[in-house]
């Protein structure tokens, strides 16, 4: 795993490599074990490496025997054994063991073709010397992140936007208009930075930038097709076993050993038992617990760790922790983020770096394949709402929450309300979104003169005249696939968390043969609201019951509540006039009135929707004082040596 | 009656004034979310002493204050009568 930085068309007076190296080094967190960066006369890109593969040989950026090619690459391209036979058997030849040289091969013999043969999470940047050109491109579900800025005449581009702090004469500047949308949808659309000026590359895409200009194409389109469909369920679960060990055992790939983070959920579960099966021997495993026992899943997580036998190391998070580690955790995202729940799992990467590991696996992306969430639920619920009678509705209704505390029997009048009001789509293509945007409407009104916070998903939805052929629970995963999965949970909760500390998260569920899979069986044996019924199923002779038969219990962490009682310091970013009003797109009267409750009332007053605003703000306050006013963040100590320099190739021409 | 304005007002952050009339409708102006309208209905069953039904709950009769204080008016009014 690595990060990955450069620029193109650069004519400013700074010297190119002091730009790339700094850029390299605001980064190397991402791999402290080395810096590499290659430098053209107007171009330079770069690589820092935590070594994983060919530990000895794999140094970045590589080339190809002719000097032509020079390519920096961050992440893992797990078939990449089958690629390089293929390649071999064309007339490649190889000189190291590592993944990073056959994806250079591959894009020398394919183009960009190699790309739809990828099965992995990567971002990379590939220079072609001879034609001038700069070729980036990104995995299909967003694994691995990738930014882009214009910057004068030039391109920057890099794993995490902080790199961009190092170029000279570079601005932060928060954006109102993709604020507001990040707010109304939770999360950043792919393309969505929340800083103007720069973008992500949508997953799925690659970019090609060169004298003529810049052009950007989809190579990987999601799409819910049904794979070879199973005869019964009992075909179906050894189908689930097959692909998900074949999935496990290709992100077992590596020369460090690999660990995984257990939740106390099935996934996760699933994934450590698959990875004892396939090594022999029970893998290192590590949970956050929780004080507050309505967050806590400690026993699951014991029971799990106990029936495979693997060495289990859980971080007890209290919510001070939550506070302390807030500002540095929200420098590492980059983003605003509508909870907290990030942050453990940003301490959580700390100490598995303190325990040596490097590489982890965890279950995420189960339940965007496997309809684990109640989103999808809801959305089979209110699709055939106006065609059921009132017994069918009180019966699915009661099914729908079954761990939702603040939720029961009695709010059942309540609910069926609330699903009248929701019955039919009044936003186009949204329509399974339509009430969890109902909070995000409240979060919008943060930015002044917001406008629509959902013009630019409504958009994006627009694009894609092939939804109009999914049904309404499709759209829905759709819908999760590019907005929450690669928006947080892949992203601020999953590759930066983990990546702030040198760890490798990798997702067996996000090999694409698990979602064919899964799609060819959703909904084919069971309705639906016995969520990943056949999932849990297919392994519940390996795994302790309590986590077989556990409903989906949403990670959480304590939120605006911590921050009530802490009363960090920073706060003041919030509570004075004259530091809020630095972030002048702010309503600031809502601001005020919104910390006011917030920060008095009791934490069983406080709504969801609160918690989440409170948690943006917070987030957005944050963000404008390390990147816009470029001021330190509480939290020095967890400041990182630079990596050392490994490699500096310098290809310029001297006058 | 005022205590049900005060209840939303404090739990959606809004003001009802002549930008913001009694009769906007809190779904399609984006103010009411799902927790709040279940924690407004228990407010309302828990403070005025009345119980909705299934029935009257598809309805459309909780999408605004106008609306939601007639709905308790005429359910406190017919428990009166039949009292």
């Amino acid at each position: 795993m690595c990060g990955i930085a450069g620029l193109v068309g650069w004519n400013g007076q700074d010297d190119l490599a002091d730009i790339a190296t700094a850029m390299l080094t605001r980064i190397g967190h991402r791999g402290p074990d080395g810096l590499g960066a290659v430098i053209g006369d107007d171009w330079a890109l770069g690589a820092v490496r935590l070594a994983i593969l060919d530990i000895a040989a794999g140094q970045q950026p590589i080339s190809d025997d002719s000097g032509r090619f020079w390519l920096a690459y961050n992440g893992e391209i797990y078939n990449y054994r089958e690629l390089r036979a293929q390649l071999e058997a064309s007339g490649a030849h190889f000189h190291t063991q590592c993944d990073t040289e056959v994806l250079l091969q591959a894009w020398i013999h394919w183009g960009e073709a190699c790309l739809d043969r990828l099965n992995g999470g990567y971002a990379f940047a590939l220079y072609d010397r001879l034609e001038s050109r700069l070729i980036l491109a990104r995995d299909r579900f967003g694994k691995r992140p990738l930014f882009t800025a214009r910057h004068g005449g030039a391109l920057l581009f890099a794993s995490e936007m902080k790199a961009f702090l190092a170029v000279p004469g570079f601005h932060f500047r928060q954006d109102a208009g993709q604020i507001a949308s990040i707010l109304g949808t939770w999360t950043p659309l792919p393309d969505q930075s929340g800083f103007t000026g720069i973008a992500q590359l949508p997953m799925g895409m690659w970019m090609s930038v060169d004298a003529q200009g810049m052009t950007q194409h989809s190579y990987a389109p999601l799409a819910f097709a049904d794979g070879p469909a199973p005869a019964d369920e009992t075909e179906a679960k050894q189908m689930i076993r097959q692909t998900l060990t074949r999935a496990v055992d290709l992100r077992l790939r590596s020369d460090v050993e690999v660990g995984v983070y257990l939740s106390g959920g099935i996934d996760s579960a699933i994934v450590a038992a698959l990875a004892t099966d396939l090594n022999g021997r029970p893998p290192a495993t590590f949970s956050v617990t929780f004080d507050d026992a309505s967050l806590d899943e400690s026993p699951e997580q014991q029971a799990v760790s106990a029936a495979l036998g693997t060495r289990h190391q859980a971080l007890r998070i209290a919510a001070a922790d939550i506070v302390d580690a807030c500002p540095q955790a929200v420098y590492h995202a980059e983003v605003p983020t509508f909870r907290s729940a990030f942050v453990p799992m940003f301490l959580l990467s700390r100490a598995t770096q303190q325990a040596g590991i490097k590489v982890i696996l965890s279950g995420e992306g189960a339940d965007e394949a496997f309809l684990g969430y109640d989103l999808f639920k809801e959305t089979l619920l209110r699709s055939t709402w106006t065609s059921m009678d009132e017994d069918t509705r009180r019966q699915r209704l009661g099914r729908l929450y079954p761990h939702l505390d603040h939720y029961g029997p009695q709010d059942i009048a309540a609910l069926t309300g609330l699903y009248q009001q929701f019955a039919s789509e009044t936003m186009p293509g949204l329509f399974s979104h339509e009430i969890k945007f109902q909070n995000g409407r409240f979060s919008a009104r943060l930015v002044k003169g917001a406008g629509d916070p959902f013009a630019a998903i409504t958009a994006l939805v627009a694009q894609h005249p092939e939804l109009q052929a999914m049904s309404p629970v499709q759209k829905a995963q759709w819908l999760e696939y590019k907005t929450l999965l690669p928006g947080y949970l892949l992203s601020t909760q999953g590759d930066r968390a983990a990546l702030a500390h040198g760890v490798e998260n990798r997702c067996p569920f996000l090999d694409p043969a698990v979602l064919d899979l899964a799609s060819s069986i959703n909904l084919r044996f069971d309705d639906g609201f016995d969520e990943k019924r056949l999932l849990r199923q297919a392994f519940a002779d390996r795994l302790p019951d309590c986590v077989v038969n556990k409903r989906k219990f949403p990670y959480r962490a304590p939120d605006a509540a911590a921050f009530a009682a802490a009363h960090p310091d920073y706060m003041d970013l919030l509570l004075s006039d004259s530091e809020l009003a630095k972030l002048d797109y702010l309503d600031a009267g809502f601001a005020k009135r919104l910390c006011a409750k917030v920060l008095t009332k009791p934490a069983s007053e406080i709504s969801t929707k609160e918690n989440q605003t409170f948690l943006f703000l917070l987030s957005l306050a944050l963000l404008h004082h390390a990147f816009v006013a470029r001021q330190e963040l509480p939290g020095h100590g967890l400041q990182r040596p630079a990596p050392p320099l490994m490699r500096m190739v310098d290809l310029r021409s001297r006058a | 009656m005022d205590k049900i304005r005060a209840f939303i007002e404090d739990q959606f952050l809004v003001s009802f004034d002549e930008d913001f009339p009694e009769d906007t409708n809190l779904f399609k102006e984006g103010i009411m979310d799902s927790f709040g309208y279940v924690q407004l209905c228990r407010f309302l069953e828990r403070e005025f002493a009345i119980t909705f039904s299934e029935a009257e709950m598809t309805g459309n009769v909780l999408v605004s204050l106008s609306q939601i204080r007639d709905t308790v008016a005429a359910k406190v009014a017919a428990l009166g009568k039949a009292g």
